[in-house]
């Protein structure tokens, strides 16, 4: 065991500080209170990614062979942690690199890796996730959205509901049944479907974690190519798998919610808080809490790194994100009292970032039941 | 980065694993509990293998020896092996003669202590006075032993016990607090993970409505809850372990601190969780001390007041970190 990083990765986070203290707006803090999915962050993200991909930064851990440098899983790490850390400047865009791009070179045909590949290096491509539906939440398997064979086309009628980034997106990465008569983990495909196509209507859903921030997205008898299909017909779930395993750990949420920790702490101490016992201790409390989320994470980095097969240690970092990120958006709430109230402050907008930590990208409940079985080895019935 | 073990260090834990196999384990812990004993026989064994020693030794450090402590811990051993591996080496770069125990001075008792982990088999006491640690030797008639059910033998010290001996330099009460802090954290991630293990068996095992009781939902939640507190703290313990380390680069006393006081406030913190859920879940057996469960849990919650508890250690965390002196 080594918990030190080499000198290269230490040099590479220090030039990357240092590229973004140059290349990020006066008012990126303002910009980036809105989330890696409002307006002002997706389509600052087009620019910066494209700065990131000059330097050949964006999709250094990918493989020589699609335009990677085979960096190592931890110099991807330390990307994403900075980027979060600031509020991803990648915007949506970090989906592209994490987990989009490596199922498409994995799964994709020829003609896919040919398009799609390129578009994200150049850090110049939106993308949306299209797998929950009303129905089919933390069942995924509940989906239903259909896809019909009709000659070289899929005709797709169904709707998808809490969909991020999709009011930017070009295209989506989008579940479907293509079998009618199947049922759960069968007869499911995978479409990459272009968001310009006709028959996508997309609606907003108010929400009170923020403006654009959920959307249905119907589709009515959309003709989508069977070109677009990724990887084999009716055995998607195969894909889904591997896609969600490099979902679930790649946004470092717990780089954040240090920072905005630390930004705390400041505002305790010119409050004159930092002398008050129990504001110490929380703030303690809350650092532990980060602090167990990233070697937590950690973890999983190095299970990667060393080529292990996914294991539930990912579960175990995910509950202790949720954790982390409650903890110091609980604490700012508290810290920053009355004032935390309006709409854009510093409290709010952690807040509100934090308050979905625990449901999206798999609830909790789902995530401590894999605990449960896979980690701990308790049975299912019996 | 690597959070694997190398092979030196799978070779000691194989070797700590087997003489612990021998020597300790939760029956030979609640037979000296009964009798209030220290283990000298373990100490012994775990010092003439060169165990207590790796700290200093020149192929291994203190993450080893934290490695041990976890491992001794987790064996339920009845010795003070955080003190001599791992607290005493690194306040003073020496070995001590053991058994060591740790205290520290409360004025708000002029006469004699709180009860004390050890105490009344130690020969070493490590003071943290302050600013100042002391380093005394201990005679009879300094301890007086205190009838306890939290897993340790105890006593109490008399104040002039603790005030005997000269102070080590300004700066040596932070440095003995910091491993105090890790040395905490390493006996509680010990202790939770067997704590957590036997509960696991018990509940796979157990069965009522006609199921296993591990099979129900309600129980899985609260055991994955621990597991990820546990597993946490464990990896929190390594890393302030390895702070210390030359490669580490860390070496700063501040990076240092900050870390042993997250682990141990994460660690302290799991253990009353960890206590909570595994006392709940074995039923009335688990309370029982034909049940192995006391022989940790017990522990946990001693590890959890020491050092003003886990408000302390929360607290000393936000210091090391945003306090003004850094
Ligand atoms: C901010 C945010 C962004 C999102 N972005 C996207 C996106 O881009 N694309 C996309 O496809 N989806 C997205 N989602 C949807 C997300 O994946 C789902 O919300 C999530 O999978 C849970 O589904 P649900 O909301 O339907 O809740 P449900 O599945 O209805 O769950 C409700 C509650 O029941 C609990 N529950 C459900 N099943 C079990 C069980 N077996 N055992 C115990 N408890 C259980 C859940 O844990 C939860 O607490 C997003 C969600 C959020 C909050």
């Amino acid at each position: 065991m080594e918990f030190h990083w080499s000198a290269e990765d230490s040099e590479f986070r220090e030039e990357l500080l240092r590229f973004m203290a140059e290349h990020l707006p006066d008012d990126w803090e303002e910009i980036s209170k809105g989330g890696p999915g409002s307006d002002d962050q997706a389509t600052f993200s087009r620019e910066f990614c494209a700065l990131l991909a000059d330097r050949g930064w964006l999709t250094q851990s990918w493989p020589k062979e699609f335009g990677g440098k085979d960096a190592s899983p931890w110099r991807h790490a330390i990307l994403g942690e900075e980027m979060w850390a600031a509020g991803e400047p990648r915007g949506p865009q970090y989906m592209n690199v994490n987990w989009i791009g490596p199922t498409i070179m994995e799964y994709g045909s020829e003609e896919q890796k040919a398009l799609h590949l390129p578009l994200i290096s150049r850090g110049d491509v939106l993308w949306c996730q299209g797998f929950s539906e009303p129905e089919a939440g933390s069942d995924l398997v509940a989906l239903r959205t259909l896809a019909i064979r009709d000659g070289d086309f899929y005709v797709v009628n169904g709707s998808k509901i809490w969909t991020s980034y999709v009011n930017h997106a070009q295209y989506c990465f989008l579940l479907v049944r293509t079998d009618p008569e199947s049922k759960r983990h069968r007869g499911i495909s995978i479409l990459l479907v272009p968001m310009d196509l006709p028959g996508i209507e997309v609606r907003e859903i108010p929400s009170v974690v923020g403006d654009r921030y959920f959307h249905e997205v119907f589709f009515s008898d959309v003709r989508v190519p069977v070109g677009c299909r990724l990887g084999p017909e009716h055995e998607g779930w195969n894909v889904v798998a591997y896609s969600l395993q490099y979902e679930r750990v790649g946004a470092a949420r717990y780089a954040r919610a240090a920072r905005m920790l630390d930004a705390l702490a400041q505002y305790a101490d010119e409050c004159g808080l930092l002398d008050d016992p129990t504001t110490l201790e929380k703030l303690g409390e809350a650092r532990a809490a980060c602090e167990a989320s990233r070697v937590l994470t950690y973890r999983v980095i190095d299970l990667r790194a060393h080529g292990s097969p996914p294991t539930a240690d990912t579960n175990v970092a995910r509950v202790a994100g949720t954790l982390a990120e409650r903890a110091v958006a609980d604490l700012a709430m508290e810290i920053y009292g009355r004032d935390g109230l309006e709409y854009g402050s510093f409290a709010d907008s952690h807040f509100r970032l934090a308050m979905t930590a625990g449901v999206a990208v798999g609830t909790t409940e789902v995530n401590l039941n894999l605990v449960a079985g896979r980690f701990l080895g308790l049975p299912r019935d019996s | 980065m690597n959070f694997e073990l190398d092979d030196d260090q799978i070779a000691i834990l194989d070797a700590v694993g087997g003489l612990l196999d021998r020597h300790a384990g939760a029956a030979r812990a609640i037979e000296l509990a009964a009798k209030a004993e220290y283990d000298h026989a373990l100490e012994a064994a775990l010092c003439d293998a060169g165990f207590l020693g790796v700290a200093l030794a020149d192929e291994t450090g203190s993450l080893e020896a934290a490695l041990i402590t976890e491992s001794v811990a987790r064996a339920g051993g009845v010795v003070a092996v955080a003190a001599a591996a791992l607290i005493a080496p690194g306040l003073t770069g020496k070995n001590l003669p053991g058994p060591i125990a740790v205290a520290r001075v409360d004025p708000s008792r002029p006469n004699r202590s709180a009860p004390i982990r050890f105490a009344g088999h130690a020969r070493t006491l490590l003071v943290l006075d302050g600013e100042h640690a002391r380093i005394v030797t201990l005679e009879t008639g300094d301890a007086e032993p205190t009838a306890s059910n939290y897993g340790y033998p105890m006593a109490r010290l008399s104040r002039a016990a603790m005030e005997r001996g000269d102070d080590l330099p300004v700066g040596s009460g932070a440095r003995l607090a910091r491993w105090w802090r890790l040395a905490i954290a390493v006996e509680a991630v010990g202790a939770m993970g067997a704590a957590l293990d036997t509960t696991v068996e018990f509940v796979k095992n157990r069965r009522q409505f006609g199921r296993a009781i591990g099979s129900f939902q309600a129980v899985q939640h609260r055991l994955a809850e621990c597991a990820v507190l546990v597993e946490g703290s464990r990896w929190l313990a390594y890393e302030a372990a390895y702070a210390d380390s030359e490669q580490a680069g860390v070496g700063k006393d501040g990076v240092c601190e900050e870390r042993a006081a997250t682990a141990a406030a994460h660690a302290t913190a799991a253990a009353g969780r960890v206590f909570a859920e595994t006392h709940q879940l074995t039923g009335a057996m688990g309370f029982t001390r034909e049940h192995d469960l006391h022989v940790w849990s017990m522990r946990l919650q001693a590890l959890r007041v020491e050092l003003d508890g886990v408000s302390g250690q929360r607290r000393a965390v936000a210091l090391a970190r945003w306090g003004r002196s850094h």
